[in-house]
């Protein structure tokens, strides 16, 4: 399959899937103590032994890891050292008087006013006035500032412990020929449909080319039912980031009849303690289809629940 | 053949709930330098670095080795990072050992952390799952840990109380641990009588959150002496894995650990496991896996790990102690912890364990793993 | 103290394409493992273990090696994953060879970018304080070491432009890269800009595949029946963070695992090599590259890229499987050392292997291989 030249122009859907998360990282002495002095409008580096001042501020030295004997307040000006254009967005490095590093931010010019070497000056954002770099709206051209002077930080502020981040991770992961016809048959038919293993009648759920087992070809389709028997169970009765289902329900791994693998869904339960003996491994169920319009994804299956014996 | 391996310096960060005073990159280079000092080493000395870490969804730093290498000091020098899910660190100590047992380097720094106060880690791990099949229903690993402990319930006749003897005793071995930071002294019927999180496993089976590293420096025979006089040397060292969704895969064994110990006890010349290792540390990431370790490594026959726990030969004073240093229930930067079992195991062996010195220790036993529990390995350790 | 010798034994790819829109990771990843056997005499059961290279962020999922172990053929076998290009995860097979422990190892490597988005593959490797937030990544990066090394050494785009072109025909003579007409140096420099002065074609392109590569030690590779390829240097750099702090004009990294390898191969540089291939993520990044090799003096990296024997496979700037790339390398110039007539060279021959991750090739790798 893999080996066929790419004859098919096939709109072929794919499957968009978000990840997406909060976050509050610690930015350590340095940078928390940079980021916190963003609303005073106070540039902070770091001095190092040999006297050398980095800036933005740094718990190491890029250099080799040393780390800094003291906080200093940064000039607002320096010197342009190299740049780009990214979309419409002028990235340069910067080096800011009295400083042995440069770092990169936004330079805020057009690109023919731009050149390496140039003085460069600070300008603090209208909009954002809070602690993040970004206070710093980018750096403009300067040719007349007056050369800055490092100096020493008066009263710093008590570095951030923690700044909220956010990831949001987007995907279009593409079906392949197997997960395309097995949620295509879901979606059609109400059917769960898998591959028989290597050497077997079962069926592997999802279905693939290859066992990952023996390494072989899989074999033929086949329809499995949508009744089957919980493996393995838990209930699940603590609340977590990113849960879709009100608590308590039992986290199942089921077998469907004709399936030799497992199909991960849950179960509604009424209370813990009944659950505990009503629902176990070797435990009878059926899939609950939703109402409506099927979309082709294992949630047209709304749960499972118990065949009453 | 190749060379001879030893863990010859040892670090660890006093693992805490959440530190707001140290970056990812700055708790690493904590237990970097106390590695080093114990080494009797700076950077300088160090050939190559591995950096492991646990899924780059716990704190949004794609490929922090980059990030980190700063901290270290470690600028310029051969250094990569092995990542494995809860078995990082000790994925990242096999890469190590191969460094060094394979000629590529005299010394091998290996640093293990994770900072999981950072993000959300039930919903980290839940990304473990095909985004297509069954992710919406995953709780972290702890629905299927959970389901899979059931299972052992149902079949092997196995109770709750058999967990809660494993939670409580590496609870209260953890007590006397200077690194770890989850403290208190707990009974079985405590554990029992806890709140169910995905039952059977319940709120005090569960092993806490933390922020940690952890680093071991590697040499090899011709230059582990200049550290120290009595290195552990690794004897043997295998991570071996399952395929997640296999028909035939047992509920109630740990096939990967069975097959890894095989080839780890065959390396090492370990003929009766229970008899001849004098102490053991496992990564525990629920109590009830501690027993599912016990039948895999050997330690007791298939299906009596209850038997095992509840004769008492794995607490500290038994034939067969395991963690003495309280495990994963004291602290747990996860990614952190495959070399934080190898250091308590690695300091048993130097006699200096700070925790609970089993005496005369000299042959130990290391367990850790990671995934959907399909990723497990084991070394062992002998002065 | 005898280590085992370690040799390529074969390899095998998908083809790489902009989008593999009608395969699965797992697919790609289970037909170069089923095929790298073929002609070899070896199966699956001789692997000892397999170390394999991905990304979570591009696989859109934690742990992604968990999820394709059967795939990757790693049931119940030893298996590592290295978060970096699969040259490094080379880097650890050949060393559990030469240990002794192991004698037949399966490296894999795979990415599929077309899923996700790759600008945020990048931007989250930055450090989320300081770099990100004011849109600093790999673009920027490339953009800026770019400009300062055509300021410095006053090249043309033009003969930027040719080098570009002349990969892109090495890949379409090459049956491995998906791709329409080969685009010529007008082509390239009317590609539109990706980060000033480099053109979205001077930047590697991100496409998907997959690759394998079996290493074994020296008594299998001679059974064989086929030319052993022997590695016989590795070496790896991974530089600062700060990108502003690294050496301008220059890639230390590249220095230094040149340096390694060459010095592990007794080699006097790496002009020793009569088959070089490279990853460059970007038309400056293969010059910087070349030039740390060794294979050119400071700012006349442009000579050196107009070689032969340079990127025969057309290297990474038409095709880069982000994290197979160097992989994909080492399979390439394998090839053409096992048959040397068929790369159109004269007899055993010498190669020299690279690969590179990280913001503006923060991170690097080099082989040698020789028959």
């Amino acid at each position: 399959m893999l080996y066929a030249p790419d004859t098919s122009p096939i709109d072929l859907p794919t499957f968009h899937s978000v990840i997406s998360l909060p976050y509050t990282l610690t930015p350590g002495r340095c940078a928390g103590t940079f980021l916190a002095e963003m609303p005073n409008r106070r540039i902070v580096g770091s001095r190092f032994a040999d006297g050398s001042v980095v800036c933005p501020a740094q718990d190491f030295s890029s250099l080799d890891g040393e780390e800094p004997e003291a906080l200093v307040q940064a000039p607002e000006t320096g010197t342009l050292t190299g740049f780009t254009r990214v979309g419409t967005d002028v990235i340069g490095l910067i080096r800011l008087d009295g400083c042995a590093n440069e770092f990169p931010h936004r330079i805020l010019a057009d690109l023919p006013a731009i050149a390496v070497g140039m003085r460069v000056a600070a300008r603090w954002s209208d909009d954002d006035k809070g602690t993040s770099i970004l206070a710093i709206e980018g750096f403009v051209p300067a040719p007349d500032a007056p050369q800055g002077e490092v100096k020493p930080l008066v009263g710093p502020a008590e570095p951030l412990g923690v700044i909220p981040y956010a990831m949001a991770l987007n995907y279009e992961h593409a079906y392949g020929p197997y997960y395309g016809r097995m949620f295509d048959e879901i979606r059609e038919g109400g059917r769960v449909m898998g591959v028989r293993g290597s050497g077997g009648d079962d069926a592997l759920l999802p279905p693939r080319e290859i066992d990952d087992i023996t390494h072989k070809r899989t074999g033929t389709w086949k329809a499995c039912a949508d009744t089957g028997t919980i493996r393995a169970c838990s209930i699940i009765n603590m609340e977590v980031y990113g849960q879709t289902r009100p608590v308590p329900y039992v986290y199942a791994e089921i077998v469907l009849d004709g399936a030799s693998t497992r199909m991960i869904h849950m179960i509604d339960i009424d209370d813990l303690e009944s659950a505990k003996k009503s629902i176990k491994p070797g435990t009878r169920v059926r899939a609950i289809w939703t109402k409506g319009e099927r979309k082709g994804a294992v949630s047209d299956i709304e749960r499972f629940e118990v065949i009453d014996a | 053949m190749g060379r001879e391996v030893g863990i010859v310096g040892v670090g660890q960060t006093n693992h805490a709930r959440r530190r707001t005073d140290v970056s990812q990159a700055g708790l690493v280079r904590e237990a970097v330098d106390r590695a080093l000092a114990d080494a009797r080493l700076s950077m300088d000395d160090i050939d190559t670095v591995v950096i492991a870490s646990g899924p780059v969804l716990f704190a949004a730093v794609n490929q922090p080795e980059k990030w980190v290498v700063d901290a270290i000091g470690a600028q310029g020098k051969s250094v990569v990072r092995l990542t494995s899910g809860g078995g990082a660190g000790f994925a990242g100590a096999l890469a190590g050992y191969y460094q060094v047992a394979g000629g590529y380097s005299d010394r091998t720094l290996v640093v293990a952390y994770d900072k999981l106060s950072e993000g959300q880690l039930q919903y980290s791990i839940s990304t473990l799952y095909d985004p297509f099949w069954g992710r919406e229903f995953a709780v972290g690993i702890m629905g299927f840990s959970a389901a899979y402990w059931r299972a052992r319930m149902d079949v092997l006749g196995h109770t709750e109380e058999a967990a809660a003897m494993v939670a409580a005793k590496n609870r209260n071995n953890a007590l006397a641990n200077p690194y770890a930071h989850q403290k208190k002294a707990v009974t079985v019927e405590d554990v029992l009588k806890s709140k169910p999180l995905c039952w059977p496993i319940k709120l005090l089976d569960v092993p806490p959150i933390s922020d940690g590293a952890a680093a071991i420096v590697l040499a090899n025979d011709k230059v582990a002496h200049h550290s120290t006089s009595r290195p552990a040397w690794i004897r043997g060292i295998a991570y071996c894995c399952e395929a997640d969704n296999a028909a035939e895969r047992s509920l109630l064994l740990s096939e990967p650990l069975a097959i890894a110990s095989r080839q780890v006890y065959r390396a090492a010349g370990i003929t009766n496991p229970r008899r001849q290792f004098d102490v053991v540390e496992v990564q525990e990431p629920y109590s009830c896996f501690e027993l599912n370790y016990y039948e895999s490594l050997g330690l007791c026959p298939p299906g009596q790990a209850a038997e095992l726990v509840a004769s008492g030969a794995t607490q500290l004073d038994g034939d067969i102690p395991v963690n003495p240093s309280g495990g994963c229930m004291g602290a747990n930067p996860i990614g952190a912890v495959g070399v934080i079992r190898l250091i308590e195991a690695a300091t048993q062996i130097m006699g200096r364990n700070e925790t609970h010195q089993i005496k005369d220790a000299k042959m130990a036993l290391v367990q850790s793993g990671g995934g959907w529990a399909n990723l497990r390995g084991c070394a062992v350790l002998s002065a | 103290m005898g280590y085992s010798q370690v040799a390529v034994l074969a390899s095998a790819q998908t083809q790489l394409r902009p989008a593999w829109n009608d395969a699965q990771h797992i697919d790609l990843i289970s037909a170069v493992v089923g095929n790298v056997f073929k002609g070899t005499g070896l199966t699956l059961d001789d692997v000892d273990f397999v170390i394999d290279s991905g990304s979570d962020v591009l696989d859109g999922r934690s742990i992604s090696n968990c999820g394709f172990l059967g795939a990757l053929g790693a049931h119940h076998k030893e298996e590592a994953r290295v978060e970096e290009d699969g040259l490094w995860a080379a880097l650890y097979g050949v060393n559990k060879i030469r240990s002794g422990a192991s004698s037949v190892g399966l490296i894999v490597a795979y990415s599929k970018p077309s899923e996700s988005d790759v600008d945020l593959y990048w931007s989250s490797m930055v450090d989320p304080f300081y770099q990100r937030p004011v849109g600093f990544g790999q673009k920027a990066a490339l953009g800026i070491q770019a400009q300062r090394y055509l300021a410095a050494h006053g090249i043309t785009d033009r003969a930027l432009a040719d080098v570009v072109a002349r990969r892109w025909a090495a890949a379409a003579a090459n049956d491995k890269v998906a791709m329409g007409k080969a685009p010529d140096a007008d082509a390239v420099l009317g590609s539109g800009e990706a980060a000033l002065p480099l053109t979205n074609l001077m930047i590697s392109r991100p496409v998907d595949g997959a690759v394998a590569v079996l290493l074994c030690d020296g008594d299998i590779a001679r059974r064989s029946g086929r030319p052993p390829v022997y590695v016989t240097g590795m070496g790896t750099s991974l530089e600062t963070h700060s990108f502003a702090a690294r050496s301008v004009n220059r890639l230390d990294s590249v220095e230094k695992a040149a340096a390694m390898a060459c010095g592990k191969a007794g080699w006097a540089s790496g002009a020793a090599a009569d088959v070089v291939e490279i990853s460059g993520s970007s038309v400056i990044g293969e010059l910087l590259t070349l030039e740390g090799l060794g294979l050119a003096a400071a700012g006349r990296g442009i000579d050196a890229a107009m070689d032969d024997k340079v990127n025969r496979s057309g290297g990474a700037l038409p095709a880069d499987p982000i994290m197979a790339t160097g992989l994909v390398r080492l399979a390439e110039a394998a090839k053409q050392l096992a048959a040397p007539a068929r790369a159109g060279l004269a007899g055993p021959a010498k190669a020299l292997v690279h690969g590179t991750g990280g913001v503006a090739m923060q991170t690097n790798c080099a082989f040698t291989l020789e028959v």
